[in-house]
């Protein structure tokens, strides 16, 4: 459908201008956008005024996102050159040594593979059913606002707090195992958190129950976008519940769905917190996450310059995902908004 | 880039500013010697039971004898100091006392420049804990003093032992095997295991490896970093052989050691299992973790079993110790004084009260109540050697890396030579 | 589906900020669709799933151990307060909950108010390099703070910011900021230029602008980014580990983990610490909830 995803270079052919009042109309241009290039500086001001308007406007930012976001990736850059213990001087340059060999590490494959799992199950398990949760609390029911809240509250839950409570839950013999005996599911007992092949998918379990919400909110407020007159439109045409759905609702998602995914993907390369509070990455790394991987080896084994490597290397994966994203899945959506405002 | 380069100037200047501005901040809890009065902070592993308290006590009392001297007692749970110590010793404000283990993993904190020389400032009084010190000793140089020592043994539970028909603890690896054997068939998990936490893994293999490996093997072994001789490969063959028995409770692999009563050490404590390969702490861990109050009188203890054919001593031990030690930034003499505090006589027999271990300081042997502990302690000066824990005998980077090739192996992956082949990997990086 | 596209050009009615959540322009019920009952059964078991494992928490901190051991699928017996008591009582919890607070409202503050500036500038300015700079910006929200922290630890202890709340704010708000200019720089742009105009015209620079019309309106944004940055605060658990060493400077998550290695035969006590723990971010979190979907209607669009 052409309109999927298109909205925005859409609308520029549609609409009017009204006329404005003032003497600088003509240089306006339509409902909803910016000015043009040529209207941006007015006669009136001084570019110095504007340049130094800017600068305030800026500089505060980007000196802490610089100092402490830019920085850290540089300096950590330039220390896995070294073969550092963490101690004294840097140590002996050793070029690409230390990131061959992480990348050449069994436990540091395993790491980036357990990640890799945690993406797709993340995708496949959250999406429909953010969805779908969506779809149904957007109906009017009772209770509905109520429901939204209640969804989301996992997701303000701190990491930390939330590993430490399902850790207990989890216990054998704790209450999860209890309540599957209460219900006559007792044959569904495992060790949750000591069967090598199950506890990776534990703790995807309880991932789950912390970020599902997040997928939620978003499809939400990406389903309040859509008009409602859509779908009325689309029901005098005959189209049943199910397709009108199918057809306008779902793929006017398509951005919302689009931008979930990149932060859901980001996310899951990113899993520290929990694992590294209810398994440490084990039993025998069966849980181990890349930063999980990081934080053993970077810090406990004094192995600085080797342990920055591992950082880097997370970054460079996370930003390789990002450029082949941004040019294959969201330049659809991206590029009407990056070619409109700017002129 | 014209419009950005002003922007681009002002914010490094920007930076700066913000980065200067920081530095006025107040940054951490350096001993500050105003008017000559002194905080020292003091890092100890004893977060729970008997030794937390007895800390406390020392740090009060010793403020009472110099008031000038305030002691900050933060414990920090044991498996945390491998996360916090690396950094805080690469940071300028590391803790002024620190628990210590001494050997290979101390060895490689010097480096950092942080950790005080004691040797002048230990020389009056650190002889009356004999040769146990050497261990704390690097190139000669005192870095760290101990406060107790170590032997690992099988603590088992008399009850169950005589409900499962065992009259006397196994002399022999056989033994033992037929032993668990009765066990399992009373219903009774044999052998508890903190798998999690990986080094209570390393015993096991250790030991068999002490059993294995002849003594001059083992010293060869320790000053090498090197694990090529073929009995650390029966070793592990031997512990394939021995776990193929199924001593150990189920789910062994996310057990903890200490946290919990679903530790391992909780389930001797409440009779969930009848035995635990553990250093001789294990008393004065378990007792907060159960409100048994005869615990003590029903725990007794026996040494690693010998193996028949193992070309290893039969009565080598596994052990250790710990102390503390102090870093550079800690205020002097204060901070030795404190340490030579904890190894006076008084002191040391309230740690020993504790059940935690053997007294550094041999004076205060008497003060052993447990008998399972004087027992230990027979043990220990009957022992022709003692090997320190492998983990703390290397550099922490390969003794982790020891710890983990060991602990995948108890998962039923790697193999005998995929334990040695970590060391070396761990050693050459 | 001629008319769909018509009505979708010009029956779009989102100029300016979103429509606050729950707005529907629905002309009321037709009929009851049979996806009703399905709708209920969804909702009882979202609820189920989310809600029972956090009342469990709640509830058992009211039992004692052996409670505890004996069932943990049942109420308690006789409803034990001291946990509870013991905890609200000393400083081993509002300690951590104010260093949390005092944290997280310093990032808060400074990423609102920086992200905002620049958002501002990278919306509504035109100059070289800005889309370059937007995406400077934006990459910074691949990078985990986690991954971060060992040359942080490095840095904030060549500063002088180690054992400091700064130390954990200042990390914490700068890593705030992509996602935080992410968000607001669409909901900024969508702003119509006529109402800057007009305020020119009326005699307002742009910086009088930016503080008297653009953020008033974008307010369910501010709130949105400000919630996430709050959350992500709270939530932080590496850095103040590796940050702080002395106890009492612990943020309540730090708190929480130590509580449980510190007092892990005393279960019952650690489902009161945790729940206790839960409660400001869940109190926050209703507060603040009536935006939110809102502030995300905003930058989905963009």
């Amino acid at each position: 459908m052409a309109v999927a995803g298109d909205k925005d270079v859409g609308v520029p052919q549609a609409g009017t201008s009204p006329a404005p009042p003032s003497p600088v109309a003509g240089r306006l241009s339509r409902v909803g956008r910016l000015p043009g290039p040529g209207a941006g500086s007015r006669r009136s001001r001084p570019r110095l005024r504007r340049r130094l308007e800017l600068v305030v406007l800026l500089a505060p930012a980007l000196a802490l996102f610089v100092g402490f976001v830019l920085l850290p990736i540089v300096l950590a850059a330039w220390d896995g050159m070294h073969r550092w213990t963490g101690f004294g001087s840097l140590g002996p340059f050793a070029g690409l040594y230390n990131y061959r060999l992480v990348l050449s590490d069994p436990v540091f494959r395993e790491s980036f593979v357990h990640n890799l799992i945690i993406v797709v199950a993340s995708i496949l398990i959250q999406l429909p059913l953010g969805l779908g949760v969506a779809l149904l609390l957007n109906r009017r029911i009772r209770g509905r606002a109520f429901l939204r809240t209640l969804a989301f509250a996992p997701f303000v839950l701190p990491y930390a707090t939330t590993a430490v409570m399902w850790l207990l839950l989890l216990q054998p013999g704790g209450f999860v195992d209890q309540s599957l005996k209460a219900v006559g599911l007792g044959g569904l007992v495992q060790l949750w958190l000591a069967n090598l092949h199950l506890v990776l998918y534990t703790m995807i379990a309880v991932l789950t129950w912390q970020f599902f919400g997040f997928a939620m909110i978003l499809m939400l407020a990406g389903l309040q976008g859509i008009p409602g007159e859509l779908r009325e439109a689309a029901a005098l045409d005959g189209a049943s519940g199910w397709q009108a759905t199918r057809r306008i609702t779902l793929p006017l998602l398509g951005p919302t769905i689009r931008i979930w995914l990149f932060l859901s993907v980001v996310g899951s390369l990113q899993v520290f917190d929990q694992v590294w509070i209810m398994t440490g990455g084990g039993p025998a790394n069966a849980s181990s996450t890349m930063v999980t991987y990081l934080v053993q080896h970077g810090f406990q084994s004094y192995e600085f310059g080797y342990g920055s490597a591992v950082a880097v290397i997370i970054f460079l994966i996370c930003f390789i995902f990002a450029l082949l994203y941004q040019r294959f899945v969201l330049r659809r959506d991206t590029r009407g908004a990056l070619t409109r405002a700017v002129g | 880039m014209r419009s950005l380069r002003k922007p681009a100037a002002v914010t490094i200047a920007a930076a700066a500013a913000l980065a200067l501005a920081a530095c006025g901040s107040s940054g951490g809890s350096t001993p500050s010697s105003s008017n000559g009065k002194v905080t020292l902070t003091w890092w100890t592993n004893a977060t729970a039971g008997q030794l937390k308290t007895v800390w406390q006590q020392a740090a009060v009392a010793f403020h009472t004898a110099h008031p000038n001297v305030t002691i900050q007692v933060e414990p920090l749970q044991n498996e945390a100091f491998t996360t916090k110590v690396p950094p805080a010793l690469a940071s300028s404000n590391p803790p002024d006392i620190y628990q210590q283990w001494g050997g290979g993993q101390e060895a490689t904190q010097i480096p950092s420049g942080k950790v005080a020389d004691l040797s002048k400032l230990s020389s009056g009084w650190i002889g009356q804990v004999g040769s146990a010190a050497q261990a704390w000793q690097v190139n000669g140089k005192q870095y760290g003093v101990p406060y107790d020592l170590h032997t690992v043994g099988f603590w088992y539970r008399k009850d169950l032992f005589a409900k499962a028909g065992i009259t006397t603890p196994p002399a022999t690896l056989a033994a033992l095997e037929s032993d668990d054997a009765k066990l399992k068939a009373a219903h009774i998990v044999p052998i508890a295991v903190g798998s999690k936490d990986k080094w209570p893994d390393a015993f096991w293999w250790e030991y068999f490896a002490l059993r294995e490996c002849p003594t001059a093997t083992l010293k060869a072994a320790m000053k090498s970093v090197n694990l090529s001789a073929s009995c650390f490969m029966q070793a592990g063959d031997q512990l394939k052989t021995f776990m193929a028995t199924k001593p150990f409770q189920g789910g062994f692999l996310g057990t903890p050691s200490q946290v919990g009563a679903g530790s391992s050490a909780g389930m001797v404590a409440n009779g969930k299992a009848a035995m635990e390969l553990q250093g001789d702490w294990d008393p004065g861990v378990m007792a907060p973790l159960t409100s048994d109050k005869k615990l003590n009188s029903t725990l007794g203890w026996f040494p690693f079993p010998a193996i028949s054919g193992g070309a290893g001593s039969p009565t080598t031990t596994l052990g250790g110790g710990d102390g503390f030690s102090c870093t550079t930034p800690a205020a002097e003499p204060a901070c030795a004084q404190f340490l030579q505090y904890i190894d006076s006589t008084p002191v040391q027999k309230k740690v020993v009260a504790a059940n935690v271990g053997l007294p550094a300081n041999p004076a205060a042997a008497s003060a052993l109540s447990l008998p399972a502990l004087k027992q230990v302690l027979a043990y220990n000066h009957a022992a022709p050697y003692v090997q320190t824990y492998f983990d703390i005998a290397f550099p922490t980077s390969v003794g982790q890396a020891l710890d983990a090739a060991i602990a995948t192996y108890f998962a039923g992956q790697g193999s005998p030579q995929s334990i040695i082949t970590a060391v070396n990997q761990a050693k050459s990086q | 589906m001629t008319d769909v596209s018509t009505i979708l050009a010009t029956g779009s009615s989102r100029s300016g900020p979103a429509r606050p959540a729950g707005a529907q322009p629905r002309r009321g019920w037709r009929r009851i669709s049979p996806l009703t009952p399905v709708t209920y059964l969804a909702a009882l078991v979202l609820v189920g799933v989310t809600v029972v494992p956090l009342l469990f928490v709640f509830v058992d901190g009211f039992k004692t151990n052996a409670q505890i051991n004996s069932s943990a699928t049942g109420l308690p017996h006789p409803w034990d307060t001291h946990n509870y008591a013991q905890l609200l009582t000393s400083a081993a919890f509002w300690q951590p909950l104010e260093n949390s607070a005092v944290i997280a409202a310093i990032a808060t503050v400074l990423v609102l108010v920086l992200g905002s500036m620049a958002a501002f500038a990278l919306s509504r300015y035109e100059f070289r390099g800005r889309e370059g700079l937007f995406l400077l910006f934006a990459v910074g929200l691949l990078f985990p703070i986690n991954a971060a922290a060992l040359p942080l630890y490095l840095m904030l202890d060549k500063i002088g910011l180690l054992d400091s709340p700064l130390g954990v704010a200042l990390p914490e708000a700068a890593f705030g900021l992509p996602i935080t200019i992410v968000i607001l720089r669409p909901f900024m742009r969508e702003i119509p230029g006529e109402l800057e105009d007009a305020a020119v015209v009326d005699g307002a620079t742009r910086i009088g602008f930016f503080l008297r019309i653009l953020l008033p309106l974008s307010r369910p944004a501010l709130v949105t980014v400000a919630v996430l940055a709050f959350v992500q605060s709270w939530n932080q658990y590496l850095i103040p580990l590796l940050v702080f060493t002395s106890q009492g400077r612990f943020t309540l998550p730090l708190a929480v983990a130590n509580f449980q290695t510190q007092y892990a035969q005393n279960t019952a006590s650690i489902l009161a610490f945790t729940a206790l723990s839960m409660l400001p971010a869940l109190g926050c979190f209703i507060f603040a909830q009536r935006y939110l979907v809102g502030g995300f209607t905003g930058a989905v669009k963009g």
